[in-house]
């Protein structure tokens, strides 16, 4: 994630490449309940990213070594479809998808009232249609309004968010080059109404300041992508459907 | 996971079979109606979605650079796979290739390779060194029944639109892909003694085995399978036959509609 100083990511008029603002974010859209087979389902898109999530269970969980007496497991996989990036990726997992599909069971995991299923299993399967930079923030989103769309009780949502640094400025929400040319790139989890992060990770360079302003940064997107997840599960249910 | 086939729902079905009548009201050889979108998937150089009532499925194309096989030292190649990951349905476990999505994958393969819409050699740039490979992922993101028909749409549909990125490789300008003609599947599934066309997901539940038939522009076949357990009479064949022929040139129009919008 070191800089390669060649690239350049800002423009003299101190906008991004793509336009936007330095604190500005991606456009987002979330429908709910996209998938007539699952319990659950959301589809989000951020920017140029497609994720979809679904969600089934509580069910059974097996094989019976993974069951906890006391609460739910969350079983989360996180995929990239083939066609998702600019050169095919080869089916099946690989040690990126299983890390960020462990990281982000625990942080839902966090959020789930999980003491409500013991010895049961809530599957979450997230799919990665096209990916543009930010793919385990919008799974981890999609994830989120699956499993309240599920009708899954949850402490709170979560929405999925990063910030970065590009040519020595903090920005909110990398696009793709702003990833691969960046120098920092701090993707959170964020429960919107109780103000707690339950997903965090972290790669490049940011000084203790910069970090406190990507933060700063995170919390403010998440509170508009709540209100664009919010929105999602009402149309969802108001409408008379189901 | 292993499917429990509900005794009740083989004895309703094949109630609703001797006043030829089916679970959602459709005829025998009625379809669902058929939503086909094209170009909607950012990376893809070439993709489609179809809805099919509960049955949704994306396909996109990808290409790269290979060294042709040295005994077709001019001809490029062309894969068609399918997943059937966990995401699109409770069934479906994940782990390694299950043989359903390899023989789903496979079938669509054949129908579309052996129609020659592709012609390999055209996906030739250096003989005997460097040549086009063409994947086509499908990707089952719910799976309300007959999975086969709308991954083969999805499929063909998304080879249509696909753009070779010969820039992105180096290797002169992007074209798009010429693809001849639209092989298109038929699938029929016995539900309660007799077949059907495009089974629901409980039909599927409840019935025997499938067959499954692609026919080209010209109404030949390309592909055929037979799958699960069952047989089935020549008399029987014929007469899906004759209504395949019907439903693949009224997708083949839909296919064409979308293209030219």
């Amino acid at each position: 994630m070191a800089g390669y100083g060649d690239v350049k990511l800002l423009r003299d008029d101190g906008l991004r490449l793509d336009g936007r603002k330095i604190d500005e974010m991606r456009p987002v859209t979330i429908e709910a309940g996209i998938l007539p087979v699952a319990d659950g389902s959301a589809m989000v898109t951020h920017g140029l990213n497609v994720a979809v999530a679904a969600v089934y269970g509580p069910m059974e969980a097996h094989p019976r070594k993974i069951q906890r007496q006391d609460r739910a497991v969350i079983d989360v996989r996180y995929n990239m479809a083939p066609f998702s990036t600019s050169d095919r990726i080869r089916p099946g997992f690989n040690r990126r998808s299983r890390e960020i599909s462990k990281v982000t069971a625990e942080a839902l995991e966090s959020v789930v009232l999980v003491e409500r299923y013991p010895r049961s299993k809530i599957r979450v399967e997230i799919e990665i249609l096209a990916a543009e930079a930010g793919t385990r923030c919008v799974g981890l989103t999609a994830a989120a309004v699956a499993l309240a769309d599920a009708g899954i009780p949850m402490r709170d949502l979560i929405v999925g968010v990063a910030s970065g640094k590009v040519e020595g400025t903090v920005v909110l929400d990398l696009d793709k080059a702003e990833d691969n040319y960046g120098q920092a790139d701090l993707p959170v989890g964020i429960l919107p109404n109780t103000g707690e992060v339950a997903f965090l990770q972290m790669d490049g360079d940011l000084s203790p300041e910069e970090f406190n302003l990507a933060m700063e940064y995170n919390f403010k997107a998440a509170a508009e992508i709540h209100l664009v997840m919010v929105d999602a599960l009402k149309r969802r249910y108001e409408g008379g459907e189901n | 996971m292993v499917e429990l086939v509900p005794t009740l729902l083989r004895q309703e079905l094949a109630r609703l079979a001797e006043s030829d009548a089916r679970l959602d009201g459709r005829g025998q050889w009625d379809g669902r109606e058929v939503d086909l979108e094209i170009n909607c998937l950012y990376n893809a150089e070439g993709s489609a979605k179809v809805v099919m009532g509960k049955t949704i499925v994306y396909a996109g194309v990808k290409f790269e650079l290979r060294t042709p096989w040295p005994d077709r030292p001019s001809q490029g190649s062309l894969m068609c796979s399918a997943e059937l990951r966990p995401v699109a349905h409770r069934k479906y476990e994940p782990g390694p290739p299950s043989p359903e999505s390899i023989e789903l994958g496979r079938v669509v393969d054949r129908g579309i390779r052996e129609s020659g819409c592709i012609d390999m050699e055209s996906l030739c740039i250096v003989p005997g060194e460097k040549v086009w490979g063409v994947m086509i992922d499908i990707h089952v993101l719910s799976d309300g029944g007959n999975i086969f028909d709308a991954c083969g749409l999805a499929a063909i549909a998304a080879l249509r639109t696909a753009i070779v990125p010969a820039e992105r490789f180096d290797v002169g300008e992007d074209y798009t892909l010429k693809v001849k003609g639209a092989p298109i599947m038929a699938s029929f599934t016995r539900v309660g003694g007799r077949y059907v066309y495009d089974p629901s997901e409980e039909e599927e539940l409840g019935g025997d085995e499938r067959i499954h038939i692609t026919l080209g522009d010209d109404g030949h076949l390309h592909s055929l399978q037979k799958g699960l357990r069952g047989v089935f009479t020549p008399a029987e064949f014929a007469e899906i036959f004759g209504v395949a022929h019907l439903r693949c040139a009224e997708l083949r129009k839909l296919v064409a509609l979308q293209e030219g919008n």
